[in-house]
């Protein structure tokens, strides 16, 4: 017989079975993986992939994400300039899902994450009002559909490329790449028990 | 909380949306249980996971073999016609020089998905058939590892977003794989968010100690 309390339970992160929290050297007991081992630094690991993150997104949203060459006159369109030519011609539902995608959910969760990471370290949003493992699962969710425009833009460039026409990949499609895949990383690394232990003391 | 040994706490549930605990109980076949606080499924108990999960993965795979052996659009711009399928996609990347863009589409279109598929395949022919207890969590850790990196569906919307900006340039035909790539993602979607790895991991629970 083991008294537990039911605080100490925590969700194993690779198998989402429930363990027992026994500190240092956690591992889940039934895939043996370890559970956030560093009880040390336990935002940094996210910190570092967040600010990554950000540094890239600042020339993703700054080099032309798409380049059309038309007869060898070349013009180069950044996010922002292809969502305006896009809501300009009409298409506003696709202009809305590219701005969405593109700059809402990016920015929306380098905010969540900032705000999480602030708040299980200082007394921030102590009034219960958010549910914060919500947000949390939220980021997880939204985080992947950013990369449509990346997507976007090889499919273009796979299936226009003529000897006259041509459209081609620009410099942001790279660093928006990085830019989401170090929010995803970021995200995974974030620990779901320090929102626990914040809100009991 | 009192319980007899760690085992017990494979009855205890965490509600993966809003950390809230519950306490597993038996429900009947092909029903689910609710989260009380903020009602997201929890789990649900199929008598026949193992059969329906394997036949749905084989089709799964099948599609997906389909989705890339075909184009999945043409288009007609000027009398030149021009395909696409999905290993042309980041083929072009490579080409012109875009390494990085280039191995992330291919790792999150191609490579991924045909993992995801081929382990849930394996895993769930291993529990229908009884055998390789430890395999099937080998593989379930490593499915837990590569199924947030796997994504055909947001492939799928990337595609129609392509096409609308394309409607006026071009005459735009749809190809096999396209039928083919909608059939995966609605399977793909199915198996691996509608069915939780949780459940499998009880359905292993229950496979291999009987």
């Amino acid at each position: 017989m083991i008294e537990i309390d039911e605080k100490d339970l925590i969700r194993c992160p690779v198998c989402n079975a429930v363990n027992i929290k026994k500190g240092k050297n956690n591992h889940c007991r039934r895939c043996q993986s370890s559970i956030y081992k560093h009880t040390k630094f336990r935002t940094e690991k996210s910190w570092a992939y967040l600010i990554t993150a950000m540094i890239a997104y600042i020339p993703a949203n700054l080099y032309p994400m798409l380049i059309t060459n038309q007869f060898g006159h070349q013009e180069g369109s950044t996010i922002l300039g292809g969502v305006i030519l896009l809501w300009e011609h009409g298409s506003y539902p696709i202009a809305m899902v590219i701005f969405f995608a593109s700059i809402m959910i990016p920015i929306l969760k380098f905010m969540i994450l900032i705000y999480l990471l602030i708040s299980v370290k200082y007394p921030l949003g102590k009034d219960k009002k958010i549910n914060k493992h919500k947000l949390f699962y939220l980021t997880e969710l939204i985080g992947p559909w950013s990369m449509i425009d990346v997507f976007v833009v090889a499919i273009l460039a796979g299936l226009i490329h003529m000897a006259n026409i041509q459209i081609l990949a620009g410099t942001a499609s790279t660093a928006f790449a990085l830019s989401v895949f170090f929010t995803l990383l970021s995200a995974h690394a974030f620990d779901e028990q320090l929102i626990q232990e914040h809100n009991r003391g | 909380m009192k319980i007899e040994n760690e085992y017990d706490l494979d009855k205890i549930v965490i509600c993966p949306k809003c950390f809230t605990l519950h306490k597993e109980t038996p429900i009947k076949d092909g029903t689910k249980a609710l989260c009380t606080h903020c009602s997201s499924v929890l789990y649900r108990y199929d008598s026949n996971l193992a059969k329906n999960g394997l036949a749905l993965s084989i089709t799964a795979l099948i599609f997906l073999v389909l989705a890339n052996m075909f184009p999945i659009v043409s288009i007609d711009i000027l009398g030149h016609e021009q395909y696409l399928n999905i290993t042309k996609t980041f083929l072009t990347l490579f080409d012109s020089g875009f390494l990085i863009v280039g191995f992330f589409v291919m790792f999150l279109i191609f490579v991924f998905p045909f993992m995801i598929t081929i382990l849930y395949m394996i895993l769930f022919a291993l529990l229908y058939f009884r055998v390789g207890k430890s395999l099937s969590k080998d593989l379930l850790i490593l499915i837990s590892h590569i199924e947030p990196w796997s994504m055909a569906e947001i492939f799928l919307v990337s595609i129609l977003v392509a096409l609308v900006k394309l409607i006026g340039y071009a005459q735009i035909h749809m190809g096999v794989s396209f039928w083919a790539l909608i059939a995966y993602v609605i399977l793909d979607i199915y198996i691996t968010k509608s069915i939780k790895i949780s459940e499998i991991w009880m359905l292993r629970n229950r496979v291999y100690d009987k």
